[in-house]
């Protein structure tokens, strides 16, 4: 199909204006001075900016793409997007402001940098970053392959696609490269207010384009197509995968990098209990998402590409603008999150895995240059696997939650329990990646989400092995578990005595 | 009291957003113009910042916070 050439237009002209304030946010020479200023922004954002910038790390175009054709296809499965994010966020209240004290304290900006230090490992801080890179580079591949695919559907006709996604995805690493998360942050505003924009003028004025109204289309999704509306009872995917998808992504979500770098660049443990309060209600947006999904079930012709439900039914909707500014909405959703997305995966590069298992004397200057200079590989590599490799992304995404909460007793549950010993985590964290591969490529999943059996084993590993090694985590200490245990009891004594 | 209060505002948004489902898994009745499922993921996106408030104000009132 020919695409649109206002719409084209449009969705460039905002691609380059993004990427001219990403610029601009880092005329500054001090956003690239070291590594802390460069990734979490000298920990000096208050509370609405770190909401934009979270908001923007995590609904991504692929978010947008991938809901839409899963509702087009597997119907109500989609929502399990909403408990999950509702309770990442819920759950990220009793553990993210203590995190990140700890991580202000001793000026850490990797979660695998908390490891090292909670647990004097520098093995496991490498093995956390490996599995956080390993898992980050498929999911930056996802967003390159939806603006890929937006551009297919908006300028087919006009340009070469492939050309315009590497030069796009050249000039956001250079920027990355150049403002650090500066760049990212301010362009996020941008396309926060873009995407609540079109969602809800796209939820608004497809009922009625399409149907006449909201209720008339609830009506015709009851009697034409009532399978999509609830969870289904049969098959290989119900209830049970339903709910153990929501709980374990939802304890995945903050242990991805890009969210840990979002997080990092609070200012306060109070800027971030705000946030865990108020970023559910970015869901709403979510739930509206899916019923696009619905939408286009019922009006695109049979034999539709899933993948492109949601670009067209935009193109058969809409008239040049309105296309072009949804178009760019998608497209600025796959580039802000990719910028941020390297950073982490950089971040994590250079210091977990470069630093502290390569050339463990770089400090400094040379570190922050190393560290930026991973931007371009971490793109590149994307960029290669995306253009290559399409159709293995997907499952590999699918595996990444289930690979990341394996990290979530490493990085959560040691901040809680003090005995928790080194070698009986980083044992539990290999039987679970593991057991989770092996149920995923067996396929004996019983109708459970994969990372439930790879969590449910990686803590019953730990739980049993402790004891065989808690004797010497008892009486050793060190700078962190000082800061999290013994000087947190002083604390609350006083408090106590205060009061 | 603040104990029983604290412990039902970190357990509810669990109990309904997981464990209730297989019971909230129906169509009808349609409220706001959204089927019964999709109208009880919504209310829940509204309710579970009640619920994270809640627990940030009892925090606050011992002292916990920093």
């Amino acid at each position: 199909m020919q695409g649109n050439l206002t719409a084209l237009s449009i969705t460039i002209l905002i691609i380059l204006t993004v990427v001219l304030i990403g610029f601009v946010a880092g005329r500054d020479k001090a956003t690239r001075s070291s590594v802390e200023e460069w990734s979490v922004g000298g920990r000096r954002f208050g509370g609405l900016l770190v909401w934009f910038l979270v908001g923007a790390d995590l609904y991504t175009a692929y978010t947008f793409l991938g809901l839409t054709s899963t509702a087009y296809t597997a119907g109500s499965l989609a929502f399990f997007a909403i408990p999950y994010s509702v309770l990442a966020y819920f759950i990220s209240y009793f553990f993210l402001p203590k995190l990140w004290k700890v991580a202000n304290h001793h000026k850490l900006t990797t979660l695998a940098d908390y490891a090292r230090e909670r647990f004097d490992s520098k093995l496991l801080s490498s093995l956390i970053a490996i599995v956080g890179v390993l898992m980050l580079i498929p999911y930056i591949c996802l967003q390159l392959s939806g603006i890929q695919d937006t551009l297919k559907v908006a300028g087919t006709g006009f340009i070469n696609v492939e050309v315009v996604v590497i030069t796009s995805f050249f000039l956001v690493a250079l920027y990355t490269f150049f403002s650090g998360i500066k760049g990212p942050t301010y362009t996020a505003i941008l396309k926060d207010v873009l995407v609540w924009a079109i969602m809800l003028f796209m939820v608004v004025s497809l009922p009625i384009i399409h149907f006449g109204g909201w209720n008339p289309m609830v009506d015709k999704m009851v009697t034409e197509a009532p399978h999509l509306l609830t969870i289904p009872d049969a098959g290989p995917k119900g209830i049970p995968w339903f709910i153990t998808a929501s709980l374990v992504s939802a304890l995945a979500l903050f242990m991805w990098a890009h969210a840990a770098t979002g997080v990092f660049t609070a200012k306060s443990a109070d800027a971030i209990r705000k946030n865990a309060l108020f970023l559910p209600l970015y869901n709403i947006v979510l739930i509206l998402v899916v019923f696009l999904g619905f939408i286009a079930f019922l009006v695109l012709p049979d034999g539709t590409d899933p993948r492109f439900a949601l670009l067209r039914l935009i193109q058969t909707s809409y008239g040049g603008v309105a296309q072009g500014l949804a178009y760019s909405t998608i497209a600025l959703a796959s580039l802000i999150p990719c910028s941020i997305m390297a950073i982490g995966a950089s971040n994590l590069f250079a210091n977990n895995i470069y630093r502290d298992l390569i050339n463990p004397k770089v400090k400094g200057a040379k570190l922050t240059m190393i560290t930026r200079g991973m931007v371009f590989v971490v793109i590149g590599l994307a960029l290669l696997f995306g253009l290559v490799f399409p159709t293995a992304l997907v499952s590999l995404q699918l595996l990444g939650v289930s690979g990341m909460v394996q990290i979530f007793p490493a990085i959560v549950v040691s901040l809680f329990w003090r005995n928790q010993t080194r070698e009986a985590t980083i044992i539990g964290l290999v039987v679970g990646l593991a057991v989770t591969f092996i149920v995923y490529s067996t396929g004996f999943s019983f109708g459970i989400y994969e990372g439930f059996w790879g969590l449910v084993a990686n803590f019953a590993t730990i739980v049993a092995i402790n004891p065989l090694f808690v004797k010497k985590a008892k009486f050793s200490t060190n700078a962190v578990k000082n800061y999290l245990f013994d000087e947190v009891s002083k604390k609350t004594e006083y408090v106590q005595k205060g009061a | 009291m603040k104990k029983i209060l604290l412990i039902l505002f970190i357990v509810l948004p669990f109990l309904a957003q997981l464990v209730v489902l297989p019971f909230v898994n129906r169509i009808d009745p349609i409220i706001l113009g959204l089927p019964f499922f999709q109208f009880w993921l919504f209310l829940w996106i509204v309710l579970t910042p009640f619920c994270t408030f809640g627990i940030y104000q009892l925090q606050k009132s011992e002292g916990g916070l920093d």
